[in-house]
């Protein structure tokens, strides 16, 4: 039976990503070796998240409250919109630090294929922030993908009545790599938005 | 067993935290899915060669009949990156892919469909290159081949896969007629119709039919694609074919699998 509660959790563990049955199995053990409060407050962690986390009425990031801190700070440029396809994006964006405007989360990507059509994203509600709100620039920051593109031009497209900035994230090959190993699409896409130097 | 062949991107689904099951149309395996180990990561070394429509070399790994086999590798033979610049253009394209997803089966080898589609990627490619060189760029959509190359793709590839709707004459007694039922899959001739109880069971939905339509579809039948796009269709005529077909393609894959013959 012993066997039974520590093999649930090394089950249960091996369900996030990235954790293989190896790595679920060295975590299982430390957790079982943890003093109890610890352990106890990550559970109560895990628990908070579920109950507490809903999507900021604004913009659709992740917060506990009605409106989420980027929202509320009074300090970001609200001129600037930046649209992003889900919330971890955000978290990735604020850690290069080159960006103080406000987000907003469309919660997913255009594919007509799978059956996600406008209406199932927040484009809608960007549209409506766009007509209130005091907001010159949106930067789309959807996926250098299929999808994202096509979101991004429907984008442009819905806001062309609006008459405000409407911007792309540039293509570019990544940074540490050997052009060598780029393939043909990337470096073409690369070349289309080269600047002066 | 490693195994190499040639495939055309159809579709990708996200799988996990930067996986990816990717759908290929090959001419050696039918539907091909396989599992690509994170192509999702920026620096992926598969870089954007599982974007829809990329005409690839790849190979995969798996046992015969196991599940899902692993991408190791794709080279890319042909990108079609053109096709996916512009949103009015690949939601159009999205329509000989859906239809292809609904109709081929894994393991269900059929070249012919396979060249059907890698022809019909070239001449969209070619006609979006002309269109985009000679006119003004915001017009190219309403100009361009695509709405005769997506009809031709639809009735060749029904004709193929063995599910083409009979239009040029009365399915039953060959005579003429121009109602087309769509529970029949079949134009029926006006005595056809009255005599038979067929109808009852599948209900009577049914379109008329013009003459210039019935001449179309024969040329696309018949015709081959470098000799259709010679052809100048109206757009009147492009959407009246489109809406017999894809009512027709409806109510096929609204039947189950099995049952559809
Ligand atoms: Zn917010
Ligand atoms: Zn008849």
């Amino acid at each position: 039976m012993e066997q039974g509660i520590i093999e649930n959790l090394i089950k249960e563990l091996s369900k996030l990503p990235g954790i293989g049955r190896k790595t679920a199995q060295r975590l299982a053990f430390f957790i079982l070796s943890m003093p109890s409060e610890e352990a106890k407050s990550i559970a109560n962690a895990i628990l908070e998240v579920k109950e507490k986390a809903r999507f900021c009425k604004n913009c659709f990031n992740i917060t506990d409250e009605e409106i989420c801190s980027i929202c509320r700070n009074n300090s970001r440029d609200s001129s600037k919109v930046c649209v992003v396809e889900e919330p971890s994006n955000i978290i990735v964006i604020e850690r290069s630090g080159v960006f103080n405007g406000l987000y907003h989360v469309l919660l997913g990507a255009l594919s007509p294929i799978d059956g996600i059509t406008p209406d199932r994203l927040k484009i809608n509600e960007l549209i409506e922030r766009v007509r209130s709100d005091s907001v010159q620039e949106i930067i789309i920051a959807t996926n250098p993908n299929t999808k994202g593109e096509m979101t991004a031009q429907y984008i442009r497209e819905v806001l062309k009545p609006y008459n405000i900035k409407v911007t792309r994230i540039a293509y570019g090959l990544p940074i540490g790599g050997d052009i060598e190993f780029a393939d043909e699409v990337t470096l073409g896409k690369a070349l289309e938005g080269r600047r002066e130097i | 067993m490693l195994t190499r062949t040639e495939g055309i991107v159809l579709k990708t689904l996200p799988y996990g935290e930067a996986d990816l099951i990717v759908s290929y149309l090959t001419p050696d395996y039918g539907l091909l899915k396989t599992f690509a180990k994170s192509p999702r990561k920026i620096k992926s070394r598969f870089g954007s060669s599982l974007e829809p429509l990329t005409y690839s070399r790849i190979s995969f790994w798996g046992k015969e009949h196991a599940s899902l086999p692993r991408l190791t590798q794709s080279d890319i033979l042909h990108s079609f990156y053109l096709l996916r610049e512009r949103m009015d253009y690949f939601f159009k394209i999205i329509e000989i892919i859906e239809l292809t997803l609904n109709f081929i089966q894994e393991m269900d080898a059929n070249k012919k469909i396979f060249l059907l589609f890698l022809d019909t990627l070239r001449l969209i490619e070619e006609d979006y290159i002309y269109i985009k060189k000679s006119f003004n760029k915001e017009d190219a959509f309403n100009i361009s081949r695509i709405g005769l190359l997506v009809n031709n793709y639809k009735v060749k590839f029904l004709k193929f896969s063995g599910f083409a709707p009979k239009i040029d004459s009365c399915g039953r007694c060959g005579n003429t007629g121009n109602n087309f039922y769509i529970s029949q899959g079949s134009v029926l001739c006006e005595s056809c119709v009255k005599e038979s109880s067929v109808l009852v069971s599948g209900g009577l939905s049914m379109i008329r039919l013009s003459l210039p339509v019935i001449k179309f579809y024969n040329a696309l039948m018949t015709w081959d694609t470098r000799k259709i796009i010679r052809i100048k269709p109206s757009m009147n005529l492009l959407e009246e074919l489109s809406n017999v077909l894809n009512l027709h393609i409806k109510y096929i894959i609204s039947k189950p699998l099995k049952t559809r013959t």
